[in-house]
């Protein structure tokens, strides 16, 4: 750790599209909470040239839902983890992301940190990222004189590495509108409640007599990217809800990640605990969605 | 930019620092400044010793490009007495016995008022969840939480006791 920066151009361009222009994702680098990026200037594990700050940049910092778009969610690259953490829409509409933000211990890491920073780190430890994941979030990527939106799933293409180009930023993330009746849960293993995750785990479910009617399921820290467990997910859309279709769903997600080794885990302890937090976290959310159990709710 | 005169309010005074794009914000204050109640702990977020607040939010002295608090309001430990009087957390902290060694203490008390700020009730639990982000290497966190709880009635009351 070095206590002083080495020098750098700094810009503070007034909007997206000078910023664009600015920043090439190696030697030119955005800033917008400055937690990751400052911190791994100070460990030399980036040496930026320039760094382009997004703060002055208007009309990014909200988080609001769009009546019109179907009532989506929509967060703005400025937006802080505390901001939409705290925000009533949030809360009220998405209350799985609140859970997972909460996650994050450090109160002054949320108030700097961005939730869009957050997901451009890269990190498949990101809390963040499978509760966007389970709720099918999309993320908005300006480039120059061009915008594209993908899927949150095709944003992270390996241990800190993002679909964002030299010349892009990333705009926006778009939460749809939750699916009717859904509940979700968040569940994260870590060492101390304060370090990342060995494992977490986001599920969105929704129930329609007595089987899944919508399931996703996702899992950070455990591969290099954050994932998806599809063939769990469509095991809960074919057989109808019980404890041992939990189980089931638990053992086909554990087969869908690939975790390493490392200081914080085994390869073996996390996919193990990812049965473990699959199960409960399935669990937990069907009781949120008022599921009955899977033989009544038929006969119903 | 390069080089600049920028100026940074500081506990509603303005200083005039000359800074360059690389310079962080606790090397102004406690450095250019000469504010050294902002502790420099881990230099990596983990432990709040250098939380300051930037417009009354709790934020990583050790984390922020000095560049980007040019002329927006800070608040340091040296701004919440008044005089020789202590502000009512401070003296909270002192009554409960939430001072060891002391070096983390800055950062508690500022983190407590960005949370009293907020919220002039809090819960127990509410008061850690806050304070997560600040650490006590004395580990002395029940006073710490009982102080927090102690200024939050004063506060309420006035700041009467
Ligand atoms: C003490 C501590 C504890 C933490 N705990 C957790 C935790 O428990 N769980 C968790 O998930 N995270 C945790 N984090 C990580 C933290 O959430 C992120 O570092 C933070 O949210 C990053 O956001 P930022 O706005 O500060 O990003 P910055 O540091 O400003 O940027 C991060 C990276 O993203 C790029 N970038 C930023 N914005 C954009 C954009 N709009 N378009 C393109 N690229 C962009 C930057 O160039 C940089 O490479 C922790 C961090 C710390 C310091
Ligand atoms: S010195 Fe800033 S968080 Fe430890
Ligand atoms: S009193 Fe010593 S670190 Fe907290």
């Amino acid at each position: 750790m070095h206590r002083a920066l080495l020098p750098f151009e700094f810009s503070e361009p007034a909007s997206v599209e000078e910023a664009v222009a600015l920043v090439d994702g190696g030697r030119a680098r955005a800033l917008a909470g400055g937690v990751d990026l400052v911190l791994k200037m100070r460990l030399r594990q980036e040496t930026p040239e320039r760094v382009v700050s997004l703060q002055k940049i208007a009309g990014l910092d909200h988080v609001r839902v769009d009546a019109h778009g179907g009532g989506a969610l929509h967060i703005g690259a400025l937006a802080t983890l505390r901001q939409v953490e705290q925000s009533a829409a949030v809360t009220q509409g998405w209350p799985l992301l609140a859970e997972a933000i909460a996650s994050i211990v450090s109160m002054q890491t949320k108030v700097m940190g961005t939730l869009v920073g957050n997901l451009c780190v890269g990190t498949p430890a990101s809390d963040v990222a499978p509760a966007l994941f389970a709720l099918g979030a999309r993320v908005k990527i300006a480039g120059v004189g061009d915008e594209r939106d993908i899927a949150v799933e095709d944003f992270f293409l390996g241990p800190g590495v993002t679909a964002v180009r030299p010349h892009e930023l990333v705009t926006e993330v778009v939460v749809p509108a939750r699916p009717v009746g859904s509940a979700g849960r968040f569940l994260k293993l870590s060492k101390t409640a304060d370090d990342i995750a060995k494992v977490n785990v986001a599920v969105s479910v929704a129930f329609s007599r007595g089987t899944c009617a919508h399931a996703r399921i996702a899992i950070g820290s455990a591969a290099p990217t954050p994932v998806r467990a599809v063939a769990a997910e469509e095991l809960l859309l074919r057989e109808d809800w019980c404890p041992a279709t939990a189980k089931a769903a638990a053992e086909a997600a554990a087969r869908s990640v690939r975790p390493i080794s490392d200081v914080r885990s085994t390869a073996d302890y996390r996919a193990e605990m990812v049965k473990v937090l699959v199960r409960d976290a399935l669990t937990q959310a069907a009781d949120g969605a008022g599921v009955l159990d899977g033989h009544d709710g038929k006969e119903a | 930019m390069a080089k600049e005169i920028a100026t940074f309010i500081v506990n509603g005074q303005g200083y005039e620092v000359i800074v360059e794009p690389h310079m962080l914000l606790i090397d102004v204050l406690r450095d250019s400044i000469g504010l050294v109640g902002t502790k420099y702990g881990c230099g990596a977020g983990d432990c709040g010793a250098c939380t300051v607040l930037l417009e009354g939010k709790p934020v990583f002295a050790c984390l922020t490009l000095a560049v980007t608090a040019r002329d927006r309001s800070l608040t340091t430990i040296e701004g919440l007495a008044d005089g020789a009087g202590l502000h009512p957390i401070q003296q909270a902290f002192v009554d409960a016995g939430a001072v060891q060694c002391g070096f983390c203490t800055p950062g508690m008390v500022l983190t407590t008022k960005a949370l009293l700020d907020e919220n002039p009730e809090p819960t127990r639990g509410e008061i850690k969840a806050f304070l997560a982000g600040n650490l006590c290497r004395c580990t002395g966190y029940v006073k710490i939480v009982e102080a927090v709880e102690s200024a939050a009635g004063i506060l309420r009351n006035g700041g009467a006791r």
